[in-house]
């Protein structure tokens, strides 16, 4: 286990930042960090870093005991914060190798390693501009390449897509997937469901700063009721046929508004064909039909009753 | 720590507009500013024949408007009779031969009628008129300096003039011994109130300046402090969770502050004294040590206070430039009476103004012969400075934060 994280519980004042956290991630995975807004993510992050004291818990790395001089642990670390993190009178060259020469003593080396991120970034261009200058999704892929410079063993990136255009933010996974391919261990935390769902070979979500579920994205599926979801327009439908279709097997949830028809089915075959043929029957016309499976939103509003994005 | 990363932190702190301009251009606009308005300040300054009239006691009304012709500069400048040096028209004959400067006089004066003498006052042909006699009566319309100067100069007059007596009554051979040289040829009345005063007052300025420069590079302490803390800034995380001691990275970035700081102070002081001439005196390397010592106490300080004040970076930085104008404005940087005042009711907080211990060592430099004065400003200087590295230690050691 590369890192091990057990009870971590964090308090701000009244407010539970971290209520008994557990996070347990396996060499070679991308391990995603699933959580709204104000879940904890960060805290998580900063604690596992011992950049903040912590109430409880215990927290071990690269099978070591986490703490604030345990440069052995942080020589293989890379992080990558939420917000950006580099000197403003750097160049992007200069910010890469400064960073890098934090973890590395050879010159030579350094030097080698700060041409490699700039080109894993694709920022040969911009070498030499100074991060003012830079647009929103170039500064966040330098802030990456300062992370990553080194080479480290594990990687911690928070939230390093907020606000980035979507070219970018693209390149951004594909370079996240591409690390891991190359042997590092990736945490990557998100509130967005797709991002996660994209990449992540492993998936914690939390709220509240508990996790409420975790496995890969089909486990977590699997735990919910849900199967599939079906979305049908109608222009009308009376309340007796609502009703009946209530009653159908393996459905539980039917809701008919603005137009649209709802309907949740449990797993199990077949579930549309039935409706279909139940509206044949009762001449009820329908307009576009399409179904869903559930996403990592459906896992946790049936967890915690709540939309992941609110 | 490696040379690479000293390097680095000095190429960032030169690049920085902010912290270079307030610490590099401001204080040379500050002292060109203060140059200019003292030069202009000088000319306005520089006294004038002050106009007056002189009545000669009514009883000798002709013949002394006839003696009035008569004095002369040589009469003033050496009396050779007891009688003419006491009596009462030797006030004229001195206020006659006063001197601003070798070829100016301080007093232009008319010899009239006490009648004249109101009508000219009140028209403000002059300034004043005096009433000669045993006691000389001063007249005056309004109070200003030149009123004061006429006054001062009668009444020193006056002094003096008792003073002869007296010596002359207990020791008459006196005025042999040239005496009355000795005190009545006061031709550089002026002088001694004025002329030795100004520059003084003017250099204290400079050293404001130069110590508020110091001072200043508390800013940047602190600055090194929001850039390795990770409560702090972004930049400060990421240097936590980087394999570095914070305790060695953050020594080599003071002490590329440090460089960068007294390179600041040293050019402003070539700045002072080659282009604007400010006569520092020949003790120069004691001033540079000075400096020296006192930008380290600021950097220092400006950690201390980014270690131990528990706020926003913002905060802190507006608590530090409110410190360090407060220290400026108590050490007398707007006006040197505060200092004086301060040094006197409350010696405890001249002592531990940083500020004031930069100018006063400066002072002593300029005034007194020994350096007791000096070194001991140094000394408590750099008690302050160790004060502070400790205070810096203990801060840097509390490794990690609460909340960031
Ligand atoms: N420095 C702090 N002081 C007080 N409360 C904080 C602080 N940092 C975070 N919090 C609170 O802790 C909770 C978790 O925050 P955070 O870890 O930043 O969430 P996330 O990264 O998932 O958005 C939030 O409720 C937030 O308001
Ligand atoms: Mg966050």
């Amino acid at each position: 286990m590369l890192v091990n994280v057990k009870g971590l519980v964090k308090r701000y004042d009244k407010l539970v930042a971290l209520d008994y956290l557990d996070l347990q991630v396996e060499e070679g995975e991308i391990f995603g960090l699933l959580g709204p807004n104000g879940s904890g993510k960060t805290t998580a992050i900063n604690c596992i870093l011992s950049l903040i004291r912590y109430d409880k818990g215990s927290i071990e790395i690269f099978g070591k005991p986490m703490k604030p001089n345990a440069y052995d642990i942080k020589r293989n670390i890379g992080i990558i914060m939420q917000n950006v993190a580099v000197f403003e009178e750097l160049t992007v060259y200069e910010n890469i190798y400064y960073f890098c020469s934090l973890y590395i003593k050879d010159k030579i080396e350094v030097k080698r390693l700060t041409r490699e991120a700039i080109e894993f970034v694709s920022m040969e261009d911009y070498a030499d501009f100074y991060p003012k200058k830079l647009s929103g999704g170039l500064l966040r892929r330098l802030n990456i390449a300062c992370g990553i410079a080194h080479k480290p063993k594990l990687i911690i990136l928070d939230e390093p897509t907020v606000a980035v255009d979507p070219q970018s933010r693209n390149k951004i996974l594909e370079g996240i997937k591409k690390l891991n391919a190359e042997g590092a261990t990736i945490i990557y935390t998100s509130h967005y469901m797709e991002e996660v769902e994209q990449i992540c070979s492993k998936i914690a979500i939390i709220d509240k700063g508990r996790v409420i579920a975790q496995g890969t994205k089909e486990e977590l599926k699997a735990m919910i009721s849900l199967g599939e979801k079906i979305t049908m327009e109608l222009y009308e439908l009376p309340e007796k046929n609502i009703n009946e279709l209530k009653e159908f097997p393996g459905i539980y949830s039917v809701e008919y508004h603005e137009n649209l028809l709802e309907i949740k089915s449990a797993k199990g075959r077949n579930n549309l064909i039935h409706i279909l043929d139940y509206m044949a029957k009762n001449n009820i016309i329908f307009g576009k039909v399409y179904t869903e499976l559930p996403t990592l939103n459906d896992v946790f509003l049936e967890i915690t009753g709540k939309e992941l994005r609110d | 720590m490696s040379l690479g990363l000293y390097f680095m932190r000095v190429k960032c702190l030169l690049r920085n507009m902010e912290g270079i301009f307030w610490c590099y251009i401001f204080p040379i606009i500050l002292s060109t500013c203060l140059y200019l308005g003292v030069s202009k300040l000088g000319a306005v300054e520089e006294f004038e024949t002050i106009k007056i009239a002189y009545v000669v006691g009514e009883a000798q009304t002709e013949l002394s408007k006839e003696a009035g012709t008569a004095v002369s500069q040589e009469q003033a400048e050496l009396s050779h009779e007891v009688g003419t040096a006491v009596g009462h028209n030797e006030l004229l004959s001195v206020m006659k031969a006063a001197k601003l400067s070798e070829d100016k006089y301080m007093f232009d004066i008319t010899l009239c009628s006490s009648k004249e003498a109101v009508d000219l006052l009140e028209k403000g042909d002059i300034e004043a008129y005096i009433i000669g006699g045993d006691r000389p009566e001063l007249f005056i319309k309004e109070n200003g300096l030149n009123e004061t100067i006429v006054k001062s100069f009668v009444d020193s007059y006056m002094q003096k003039q008792i003073t002869i007596k007296n010596i002359l009554v207990s020791n008459p051979e006196a005025l042999n011994n040239g005496l009355i040289d000795d005190l009545i040829g006061q031709t550089d009345f002026v002088d001694i109130s004025d002329k030795h005063k100004k520059p003084d007052n003017i250099i204290i300025y400079f050293y404001a300046i130069l110590a508020y420069t110091c001072i200043f590079a508390s800013n940047w302490g602190l600055e090194e402090v929001i850039n390795i803390e990770a409560d702090q800034s972004m930049r400060g995380a990421r240097i936590s969770a980087s394999p570095v001691s914070k305790m060695r990275l953050f020594a080599c970035n003071m002490l590329a502050s440090y460089t960068c700081h007294i390179i600041s102070v040293i050019l402003l002081f070539l700045y002072m004294k080659f282009v604007l001439n400010v006569k520092f005196g020949d003790e120069l390397a004691y001033l540079i040590a000075i400096c020296l010592a006192g930008s380290l106490t600021g950097l220092l300080m400006g950690a201390s206070i980014g270690f131990w004040i528990k706020k926003k970076p913002a905060i802190k930085e507006a608590i530090i430039i409110a410190f360090s104008l407060g220290c400026s404005f108590l050490s007398g940087m707007m006006a040197v009476e505060i200092k004086y005042y301060v040094t006197e009711k409350f010696p405890l907080l001249a002592y531990i103004n940083p500020v004031n211990l930069i100018t006063d060592a400066m002072y002593s430099l300029y005034y007194f012969d020994g350096h007791n004065r000096y070194f001991i400003n140094l000394m408590l200087l750099m008690l302050m400075a160790a004060v502070f590295t400790v205070a810096s230690y203990f801060g840097i050691r509390r490794r990690n934060h609460d909340s960031i």
